[in-house]
């Protein structure tokens, strides 16, 4: 299963917590507040499960990170000391998980005839274009690396500037605005102008 | 990996590398400044600018369907301590018991199989602890008893290992066994911690507690 395969494109609707309530919320994780603890998997699982689908090929796998970051947020909450936004320490925590998840299995082959599945759902033209420009999209976002999608996931769902996104990341600020224009150019080559026909 | 387009920076470029930031809201003043008054002289800018709000709002629409729960975590929490597990050992003293509860942890499908196979060794593992071990006449007393079991990730490399077993403050007994199992000796008052480091070690594949050492 390949990155597009894992997504259905059902809308958003992910609610984004406000700093103060996840410091709070990881104060009291810190002190072994299970309920807190709860509410904070519930703000970010969505929001970890989007950025992780991004970055790693198998559902399963995606599953683990997940748990596995959560369990690192569990286990160390009282190691925070707020030199950044509670959000930046997570996802900095699910890159690294997702990183060392890939090393041990990597990425499945290919299924060659998945473009062709998602091509041909019935729908009037408008919507039928709008789902090949979607699988072109997500095909393209197959086809860059890694570290790539993590810089555009980051940037163009989870609305993080380029200073949080390089802080996640580990890299300078300048990697991540280098990485992101290639990614931008890769998506826009690959979708061969199928774009354009729609603004 | 600084590329030819930072060596050769126009403001057009730095403008035109912006764009994704300015079109979410995560510039700073000074930055949505610069570009706002690029803009307003650069046709191919403005034109850049609408697709990158296309592509996101394209990306918004995508989300995964890969399910995930609160309640498979909250067991994987509450899954049972190395001190829980001696509390319940008075009822309870099979020590299989503690590898299935390793084993209904939550886990990945394709690990499932690995770890029926880790259930496997560690009895195995156990039951050798059971037999004497062989000691010639001259040889000293024999050592301090394991009271830890460890598997490593196949993937482990010998300064993860190492790594690992100083970092739990655990001395190494014995192994590997031919199942490439460790037995590990920690002092027994810190033996719970231990055993968290080690659980929650990226490297360590198993790990649990063997009573009956003295612990």
């Amino acid at each position: 299963m390949t990155w597009s395969g894992s997504l259905t494109t059902a809308g958003t609707g992910i609610r984004r917590s406000p700093q103060a309530d996840d410091s709070e919320l990881l104060t009291r994780v810190a002190h072994g507040d299970l309920e807190a603890f709860e509410h904070l998997y519930r703000v970010y699982r969505l929001r970890l499960t989007r950025f992780l689908a991004a970055l790693l090929k198998r559902p399963e796998l995606i599953e683990e990170v997940l748990d596995d970051t959560m369990m690192v947020v569990w286990q160390t909450a009282g190691s925070f000391r707020g030199s950044s936004k509670v959000s930046t320490w997570i996802f900095a925590i699910a890159y690294r998980k997702a990183y060392k998840a890939k090393a041990r299995w990597p990425d499945p082959v290919e299924d060659p005839e998945q473009d062709d599945r998602m091509s041909t759902d019935p729908g009037p033209d408008e919507e039928l274009g709008k789902q090949q420009l979607r699988a072109a999209l997500m095909k393209a976002m197959d086809g860059l690396s890694v570290d790539h999608r993590a810089v555009v996931d980051l940037t163009y769902f989870h609305d993080m500037g380029y200073r949080e996104v390089a802080e996640i990341v580990g890299c300078p600020i300048d990697t991540v605005k280098t990485r992101m224009f290639h990614a931008r150019r890769r998506l826009k080559q690959a979708m061969s102008g199928s774009l354009v026909d729609w603004i | 990996m600084p590329g030819p387009i930072l060596s050769e920076h126009t403001p057009h470029d730095e403008a035109e590398e912006l764009l994704p930031w300015y079109a979410t809201g995560q510039l700073d003043e000074a930055d949505r400044a610069k570009v706002h008054v690029h803009l307003s002289h650069c046709a191919h800018c403005r034109q850049q600018l609408a697709l990158e709000r296309q592509l996101i709002d394209e990306f918004q629409r995508i989300v995964p369907e890969v399910e995930s729960g609160w309640a498979r975590l909250r067991n994987r929490i509450q899954a049972p301590t190395p001190v829980a597990t001696r509390a319940r050992r008075s009822s309870s003293s099979n020590p299989f018991v503690e590898a299935w509860s390793l084993l209904t942890r939550p886990a990945v499908a394709a690990l499932i199989a690995g770890q029926l196979a880790f259930l496997v060794i560690a009895g195995t593992v156990l039951v050798s602890l059971g037999q004497p071990a062989y000691h010639t006449l001259a040889s000293p007393p024999a050592p301090a008893a394991g009271n830890v079991i460890v598997m490593f990730r196949a993937d482990a490399t010998e300064q993860d290992i190492r790594k690992a077993v100083r970092s739990a403050g655990a001395s190494l007994v014995d192994g590997p066994t031919p199942a490439n199992a460790y037995l590990l000796r920690v002092a027994p008052a810190r033996r719970q911690l231990a055993l968290k480091e080690l659980q929650s070690d990226d490297a360590v594949q198993l790990a649990q507690p063997i009573d009956g050492s003295g612990s």
